[in-house]
């Protein structure tokens, strides 16, 4: 993140900005990873990331839109993302592709937790849609997507959203 | 002039009763009284009770035998983890009334008989459970609104594996 100070949207509550923008990060280095992980794929396979890739790319435009409509300055994506794990073969492709979905639905947690109706339902929304592409790539589904362990063993604290990959 | 000892009791006793009307309470009676169970602990009761629901849909499925175990038995298991964590967030002082964990109780689910009945009936219960938790969201706290939305996301993901085997059923009848 920059040092540049981002404006609360226009009656939303505190924080909802900060939790846009940490949504937006999260987007950015999916779209990088969805790129590397196209790379590795072919068939079937390559059209599901493809049309993941463009779900990733309307989700940031929606939340760059929302900011700015809000008197925020979205926060660009970096030149490029280490990412969590290196990909040589397609099968580790598809399990950046896991990865990076499990990591997507936690930073959309973020928003659940904000108090504005319609970022909430935007942040719940896109937990649903990331959990489906997670249980697609991974093969199976899990019972908390999103949420983190320590989320879970300390009721009344949320998950602190979890940037997609360092910038390098 | 002396006054009477009778009225200036009868006048504190009548200076006392604003306060009293004002609390809401009948005196001392608010000792009397438990304490009301917060807002939330309604939405985490209601939660609960679905999620027993859903277990018993899965469990009167499961009774009927069959091919659907392998299928099934993972999404019963998330299914048992959810009521677990929601059963943890659900503290009531004690005391307080109404101290049941569920909203009421539910009568031992009947699923229509054949495999493919069965699944196209524990698929519409998942939509509808998935699309129920959303439903609370705007009044849940911030905490039990995340863990509503994620397992209402667990939720969604079990339609796509329940169609799975569904189509399995249709291809195993094709075969």
């Amino acid at each position: 993140m920059s040092g540049q100070a981002a404006r609360a949207p226009r009656g939303a509550a505190p924080g909802t900005t900060q939790a846009l923008q940490s949504a937006l990060a999260a987007e950015h280095a999916a779209i990088y990873g969805y790129g590397v992980i196209g790379a590795h794929l072919a068939g079937s396979s390559l059209a599901t990331a493809t049309a993941d890739w463009v779900a990733h790319q309307n989700a940031r435009d929606e939340l760059e839109a929302m900011l700015r409509a809000g008197g925020s300055q979205p926060e660009p994506a970096a030149v490029a993302y280490r990412l969590p794990i290196s990909v040589r073969t397609a099968g580790q492709a598809v399990s950046l592709a896991a990865l990076i979905e499990d990591r997507i639905a936690t930073a959309y947690l973020g928003l659940v937790a904000v108090s504005t109706p319609s970022v909430r339902q935007l942040g719940a929304l896109q937990l649903r849609a990331a959990a489906l592409r997670a249980a697609f790539w991974r093969g199976s589904t899990v019972a908390f997507p999103g949420l983190t362990a320590a989320a879970l063993t300390a009721p009344g604290r949320g998950p602190a959203p979890d940037h997609e990959a360092s910038q390098r | 002039m002396a006054a009477d000892p009778t009225r200036r009791v009868v006048i504190a006793v009548a200076a006392l009763l604003p306060l009293a009307a004002v609390s809401g309470c009948g005196g001392v009676d608010v000792l009397g009284h438990p304490p009301s169970p917060a807002p939330d602990v309604g939405l985490l009761r209601a939660a609960i009770a679905a999620e027993e629901l859903m277990i018993a849909r899965y469990d009167a499925v499961l009774r009927g035998g069959g091919s659907l175990t392998a299928a099934l038995d993972p999404l019963l298991a998330e299914h048992r983890a959810h009521l677990t964590q929601l059963r943890s967030r659900l503290i009531v002082p004690a005391g307080s009334a109404s101290p049941s964990p569920s909203v009421r109780p539910q009568g031992t689910p009947s699923p229509p008989a054949g495999p493919a009945a069965a699944v196209a009936y524990l698929r519409d219960a998942e939509q509808g459970a998935a699309a129920g938790l959303l439903g609370w969201l705007p009044h849940a706290p911030a905490s039990l609104a995340q863990l509503f939305a994620s397992i209402s996301a667990s939720e969604a993901t079990h339609v796509p594996v329940l169609d799975a085997a569904a189509g399995n059923l249709t291809g195993q009848a094709g075969g």
